[in-house]
């Protein structure tokens, strides 16, 4: 009971308290051990649990912080990541049957500095085959299943990160987002998830999916975890060329600043689908709340969604047909829905794929000109009608045209915010009548991340949604 | 097999050197006129002979906060 206690606290909590040493992380790491016993065979968020050496290490942590060192602000603190980061001498699946015993040669850079931070590996997470596809179906390793009803879909790509830190299995994990997969399972699984804009976080040692659309970033119970993250994992790198040299701020010493006098544009666009009312009233409600705390909130002119989503979709299937194609010749075991979504970028001319690459640039001013001219952040829905079953969704079993549109309009709202490469932080605003949770979405001007946490933060001082946990 | 079916089925086995069956054809060639529409249109209207791809990065730098 006690260890469960201790399993609810929040990541920045259980840091401070390992820190100042009113608990130990081999007491954090057991207390996320017990919970995964429970949650594990309830959700299947783990791929490979570490049980021995988490616990070793955390023992580690614990002595080197007797001695007076402290790594970093999660020295000690459990934590599990999609399992597409490579470590070096160790198996990374990225959640397919083709590399189940593929050995990483490296270490990801996101993985060195969270190690540079202190923080314990519990394990590697499920997730979908090859960060590809939204809900969080594998038949490889076995779908991901929602901790708050585990009929339902957890949304993917990141699907056991989302999973795991939902359930309190975890404090904090790194996910992935080239369409929504870190914002999709955050809404789906009531958890907070940032996708920094493109180039804050390093992607070398990752796998990719689209080199040009991935985006690396934290899922966890609250903004202020979250913040807490990302300060340690964004940053340039030199092993990834596309990162930036902006510094990277302390997010977390900006969360408090309110949002009196701030501009929130107002927006439940249509993108492939109308946003169902219960949806589009969770987040109607969520600006009505920021409204109450002082912010202005005003209607947004959200542009052609559809435009950004096929560029996107031009740009991730060449990109993922070339880096595929040899297992693809080989007729290597690819669940077909995998295979399917590349075969296309073998047709698409070259030409298509440079206009999209061309375009984002204008894809980008105008956004910024004309969804949020005079406007600090816009807030939007991340995921546009209640969380599905997994049988509904399962286009693997039943490939239907319904269950194909489905899965595809998972993306309507959140793959244009990565043709844009805008921050985007998908927060819990409430529950839909199954009893799922429900995500909105925050977008901010380019690294502007500090923002959108400290909006986050407020609304977060404000509502109660991210402190309900499954039972 | 239409025109489109029968481009893709060219593209495949010419210049890729992949095989697949006629109803897949189809389906890509659908897929892929979608795609290639919404590109070209949205080219169309925006694109000069100045556009880099590399302007992308530039605009988050410079329109960062």
């Amino acid at each position: 009971m006690i260890n469960d206690d201790l399993a609810l606290r929040d990541l920045s909590e259980v840091a401070d308290a390992i820190a100042a040493g009113r608990i130990t992380s081999v007491q954090a790491t057991e207390a996320c051990l017990e919970r995964i016993a429970v949650w594990q065979p309830r959700t299947n968020a783990f791929l490979r649990l570490n049980k021995e050496k988490a616990l070793e290490q955390a023992r580690a942590m614990d002595k080197e912080l007797a001695a007076g060192q402290r790594r970093g602000p999660l020295h000690g603190v459990p934590m599990a990541h999609k399992d597409m980061y490579y470590r070096a001498d160790e198996i990374s699946t990225g959640g397919s049957a083709i590399r189940h015993n593929w050995v990483a040669p490296v270490t990801s850079t996101v993985l060195q500095k969270l190690d540079a931070a202190g923080v314990v590996e519990l394990g590697f997470l499920n997730m979908a085959e090859f960060a590809a596809g939204p809900t969080g179906h594998n038949v490889h390793h076995g779908h991901c299943r929602n901790p708050w009803d585990d009929k339902r879909v957890t949304g993917g790509s990141s699907s056991g990160s989302g999973a795991s830190v939902a359930a309190r299995m975890v404090y904090g994990a790194l996910g992935s987002d080239t369409g929504g997969s870190i914002r999709l399972p955050a809404s789906a699984c009531g958890v907070v998830g940032m996708k920094a804009t493109y180039g804050r976080v390093s992607r070398a040692g990752a796998v990719a999916r689209s080199w040009t659309l991935d985006h690396v970033g934290p899922l966890t119970r609250t903004v202020r975890d979250n913040a807490r993250m990302l300060s340690i994992v964004a940053g340039h790198d030199p092993d990834d060329s596309t990162t930036s040299e902006k510094p990277v701020p302390d997010y977390e010493a900006l969360l408090d600043g309110g949002v009196r006098g701030l501009k929130i544009g107002f927006a439940l666009p249509d993108a492939l689908v109308p946003v169902d009312p219960q949806i589009g009233a969770a987040v109607q409600a969520a600006a009505d709340a920021l409204g109450n705390l002082g912010a202005v909130i005003a209607p947004a002119t959200m542009p052609d969604f559809t435009a950004l989503y096929r560029a996107a979709e031009v740009i991730v299937k060449c990109e993922a047909a070339a880096m595929h194609r040899p297992w693809m010749e080989a007729d290597a075991p690819y669940a077909n829905q995998v295979r399917t979504r590349m075969e296309a970028g073998f047709f698409i001319p070259a030409t298509q794929y440079i206009d999209a690459l061309r375009l984002r640039a204008h894809f980008v001013r105008e956004f910024l000109a004309r969804a949020m001219d005079g406007v600090d952040a816009v807030i939007l829905p991340a995921i546009p009608f209640p969380v599905p079953t997994i049988e509904e969704t399962d286009v693997e079993a039943s490939g239907g045209p319904a269950t194909l549109s489905m899965v595809a309009r998972f993306t309507g709202l959140t793959r244009p915010f990565n043709t844009l490469g805008l921050p985007a932080l998908s927060v819990p605003c409430g529950f839909d009548g199954n009893g799922a949770p429900i995500g909105l979405q925050l977008i901010g001007r380019p690294f502007d991340e500090g923002l959108l946490y400290r909006i986050g933060h407020a609304y977060q001082g404000a509502t109660d949604h991210h402190r309900k946990v499954p039972t | 097999m239409d025109d489109k079916t029968r481009l893709a089925a060219g593209i495949a086995k010419q210049l890729q050197g992949l095989t697949y069956d006629d109803k897949r054809l189809a389906e890509i060639a659908a897929e892929v006129e979608v795609l290639n529409e919404a590109v070209r249109k949205a080219a169309n209207q925006r694109l000069t002979f100045d556009d880099d791809p590399a302007a992308f990065a530039s605009v988050l730098a410079k329109e960062a906060k």
